[in-house]
């Protein structure tokens, strides 16, 4: 049983890239009619398919490429020729063979599909008999062997027994249904039927024997068609998958160890074992990159796996729309992802009808334009960076901003009010919103207005950009942006307030920094002036509701993001700069957050969020702007009625200390807290819901000194001028100095008496002196 | 057919050693702490590890109890505070305090806890369903499981599955 299992999966493989070659030859066939080669390899893949599926026991598959079989050998010989007539029906039968070789796939095998193959077959057979040849050509088969592929047609005949056999008992059972519903049908298969009878009836003897003859048959066609291939194993996604983790856990490693080796390179300057270690790690850099690389590339598909299926849906297309329209496609070989792989896809479908039915015009509007008869739609592919870009490039009427905007206001997607303000790129990528549509009527084409809104949620989903340039009367070029790989990416990290995120470089245009001055507001909505644009503006701080500690100063950064078709300004407090990170999920319990995206480690194994662009863009809408409101909050400190309000903080390793202090403070009758290090008095300050009216702060501590934690403290914009009084014993000048710098008010040396220290307090707490 | 048939009996046959060995443990472990004034208790099994509180990053747009994320060896697990899931106002972190990684089915999720108490073994016997007025009808959130008498005390014993639940 797992033989077989392993077999049909083996041939499903086989049988599904055989397809995509067979589309492609097919249209490319109707160009060139006369070219044999080409029919003899289309002809080999339809008479591959039948053998294996016979072998199979595939049988509903098996009886549609032997319809097929027939009439690509006729036509191999040259005893029918091809019209467009007769492509439209075999394109047909292969469309319902991809369709049965899917159920295949999904179910095991093709006779539960409601896929009826009666109605193709009645009209293949048509074709082939049409020319009224059969019988005799059937003959000749059996007589005299052609001279060129005399091996092929030998098994070929044995084939078509088999399959005789096998479609004659099928018929039988159809038949006996379709006699109540389809008189006519019937008459053609019964017919049909006779002459397989007849046929078959010459040789029925041997039907094991012949059964097993198919799979032989498939092995010489099957080595000639590989042999033009390139060396490849098959191996599992997952595998890849799980290859691609495993270097994700290593790039954090190396990014680890970069910042250790920073660490201590300004720690042990000028030993002589750094260099070694320098070596070391920009070896093992190096490597971990190559090897990133590597696997990245082991995981990228041709673009060519799409573009395939465009030839035949244009081809389709144009006969159905009656516009003559050629596909150029170039650079098929650029490489993506196949995650990305998968999800273009659909987007291309779209964007290629629509510039089939909208972009390219009747050949008699073209001819009054003076345009050549046939439309051409260029397909492009090529690298820019760490992107690919794809292009769709078509010479029709091209996009028509006062219709859009009409259509737009009909439909209500916009108000007149945004029309009025709108630019032209903006105009464009109005065809994007749901519901748009500029067709006046549904057709099979278009005209439902989803087309374009899959093309954007699936690029976006991506993490591409998406730019549109028209000219009325001269075409239209649609450019997609995508990056090459999901799972590790470029980012660049930024701060806002005490938190840091990283934004996938792919959607960051660039970074500028403006003076708070030159951000105006509209309709509360702040937005910058950046060159002759309009762009709007969100604080990070304000999307994701941070609390404001830090004073933003006179300059803000701005991120300016692009996503899709739209461009967004994030404000932010600091750019860290740029860094590989692994994208990891955030886990069922925290997944789906909004304008979350995932999370990474960073060198310092702290977590760092990585932001959504596409979610954050929405976020950003209905987020209320306040750069401008900003600060100027009400002064702290209420007026305080009784000296117990006050609220004074120590903070000193030396337990002896604290004690000396809290006695000196007692007759000032306030309230007093201790801490014994600086981060435990930083949490304090954090986290408290009281404000401390002052702080005294020894120099010496572990973990955070005095200076840095009076450095720290000045950092909030509430705590500016909180009086902060040093308490040490370190009198030099530049310990005072430093003191100074950092911001502390006073400086106490120790030691000290309890009056001073009290008074000083006192001073600073503005109470009253006695 | 036949291979259909012996499945299906290997099954019930599965079924029933399961049973049996439902009814020959009789003695749970739990691992007990305590949040604020209270001693709780999670099943040992589920207990993934316990670790001294370490640095984490906060996640926007979550309720309060959700404190953040925190990076364990290169896994990242949500942190939730314990008392401000229960209703408590959150203290600052002591010496006592500890990170519990809790898991169960695919879910894993790291809660601060107050201070570890000790490893508890209880009989089945003396576990004991909470009181209905615990327990709104059917409710699968409901964050206690059962009440586990003890020889002085009683323990609280919290529903994993409730405590990885997301409910926001």
């Amino acid at each position: 049983m797992d033989d077989m299992q392993e077999i049909l999966e083996d041939f499903l493989i086989e049988a599904f890239e055989l397809i995509e070659q067979l589309d492609q030859d097919l249209v490319e066939l109707e160009n060139n009619p006369e070219d044999l080669e080409l029919l003899n390899s289309i002809f080999r893949v339809a008479h591959t398919i039948k053998g294996s599926s016979s072998f199979l026991n595939l049988d509903v598959l098996t009886e549609l490429t032997h319809h097929m079989e027939d009439v690509l050998n006729k036509a191999r010989k040259s005893e029918i020729t091809l019209t467009p007539q007769i492509m439209d029906t075999v394109l047909e039968s292969i469309d319902l063979m991809k369709a049965l070789l899917f159920s295949v796939r999904d179910t095991g095998n093709d006779n539960n599909a409601d896929i009826n193959i009666a109605p193709t077959c009645a009209k293949l057979d048509a074709i082939s008999k049409g020319e009224d040849i059969k019988e005799s050509s059937e003959e000749k088969e059996e007589t005299k062997p052609q001279e060129e592929e005399l091996q092929e047609d030998y098994s070929d005949m044995s084939d078509e027994d088999v399959e005789a056999e096998i479609e004659r008992l099928l018929q039988e059972k159809r038949d006996e249904k379709k006699k109540k519903k389809q008189a006519k049908s019937n008459e053609i298969t019964e017919e049909n039927q006779k002459k397989e009878k007849e046929q078959s009836s010459n040789k029925p003897k041997d039907f094991q024997k012949k059964k097993i003859q198919p799979k032989e048959n498939t092995a010489p066609v099957k080595k000639s068609s590989s042999s033009t291939l390139e060396q490849t194993i098959r191996v599992e996604v997952k595998r890849l998958d799980h290859l691609m983790n495993l270097i994700g856990e290593l790039v954090l490693g190396k990014n680890r160890l970069l910042k250790i080796y920073d660490d201590v390179e300004e720690r042990y300057e000028g030993e002589k074992f750094l260099e070694e270690l320098n070596q070391v790690v920009s070896s093992v850099s190096l490597v971990t990159t190559d090897l990133q690389i590597a696997v990245m590339k082991t995981r990228m598909l041709p673009v060519a796996k799409v573009f395939n299926k465009f030839p035949r849906m244009v081809r389709d297309l144009s006969r159905e729309l009656h516009k003559n329209i050629d596909l150029k496609i170039s650079g098929e070989e650029t490489e993506l992802d196949k995650s990305i792989i998968e999800e273009i896809g659909d987007p291309l479908v779209h964007i290629i009808r629509n510039s089939c039915d909208h972009g390219i015009e009747d050949p008699k509007d073209r001819e009054k334009a003076g345009k050549p008869e046939n439309g051409t739609i260029e397909l492009k592919a090529y690298n820019e960076g760490n992107a690919i870009v794809i292009e769709i490039v078509d010479d029709g009427k091209g996009l028509d901003t006062n219709m859009l905007v009409e259509k737009s206001l009909e439909k209500g997607i916009i108000t007149e009010r945004e029309a009025d303000n709108m630019s032209e790129k903006e105009i464009f990528s109005l065809i994007f919103k749901p519901g748009f549509s500029t067709a006046s009527s549904v057709t099979n084409v278009s005209g439902r207005g989803v087309g374009m809104d899959v093309v954007k949620t699936n690029i976006e989903k991506l993490n591409g950009i998406i730019d549109i340039d028209s000219e009325l009367g001269k075409g239209t070029i649609i450019r997609l942006k995508i990056p090459l790989t999901l799972a590790i990416i470029q980012a660049l990290l930024v701060g806002t307030q005490e938190e840091y995120f990283a934004i996938p470089l792919s959607s960051v245009l660039e970074t500028v920094r403006v003076p708070a001055e030159d951000i105006y507001s509209i309709e509360g909505k702040d937005v910058l002036r950046l060159r002759e644009e309009i762009l709007p503006l969100v604080r990070l701080s304000d999307v994701f509701d941070i609390e404001e500690v830090f004073d933003s100063g006179e300059n803000l950064y701005i991120v300016v993001i692009a996503l899709a078709d739209s461009k967004l300004g994030v404000v932010v407090d600091t750019l860290v700069g740029q860094e590989e990170i692994v994208i990891k999920s955030l886990g069922d319990y925290l997944k789906g957050i909004k304008g979350i995206a995932g999370a990474t480690i960073r060198g310092d194994g702290r977590v760092t969020l990585i932001i959504d662009v596409g979610a954050l863009m929405e976020l950003a809408r209905d987020t209320k702007s306040g750069i401008k409101k900003l600060s100027n909050k009400e002064e702290l400190g209420s007026v305080k009625k009784d000296t117990k309000d006050y609220q004074v903080l120590i903070v000193d390793d030396s337990k002896t200390d604290r004690t000396i202090m809290q006695k000196a403070l007692k007759p000032l009758g306030i309230s007093i807290t201790e801490a014994t290090n600086g981060v435990e008095a930083l949490q304090l300050i954090k986290s408290s819901d009281t404000n401390f009216n002052a702080i005294l702060i020894d120099i010496e501590m572990p973990r955070m000194d005095g200076y840095t934690l009076a450095g720290e403290i000045r950092k909030y914009s509430r705590y500016k001028y909180l009086p902060l009084i040093a308490v040490t014993s370190r009198t030099s000048k530049s310990d005072r100095m430093r003191g100074v710098e950092v911001g502390m008010t006073e400086y106490i040396t120790k030691p000290y008496s309890l009056e001073y220290l009290a008074n000083v307090v006192k001073k600073n707490l503005k109470l009253p002196m006695e | 057919m036949s291979e259909k048939l012996q499945s299906i009996l290997q099954k019930q046959q599965k079924q029933q050693e399961e049973s049996m060995q439902k009814k020959s443990e009789e003695i749970m472990q739990l691992v007990g702490f305590i949040i604020g004034d209270e001693e709780l208790a999670v099943p040992i099994l589920n207990i993934q590890e316990i670790i001294k509180p370490i640095e984490y990053t906060k996640v926007p747009s979550v309720p309060d109890y959700v404190l953040g994320v925190f990076n364990l060896r290169g896994s990242i697990l949500p942190l939730i505070d314990l008392r401000r899931k229960f209703g408590l106002s959150s203290i600052l972190q002591t010496e006592d305090t500890r990170y519990i990684v809790i898991k169960a089915e695919n879910s894993e999720a790291g809660f601060v806890i107050d201070k570890l108490t000790q490893a508890i073994r209880i009989k089945q016997d003396d576990i004991e369903m909470p009181p209905v007025t615990f327990h709104k009808e059917e409710d699968s959130s409901n964050l206690i499981s059962a009440i586990g008498k003890m020889e002085e005390s009683i323990v609280t014993i919290l529903n994993v599955n409730a405590l990885l639940k997301r409910d926001f």
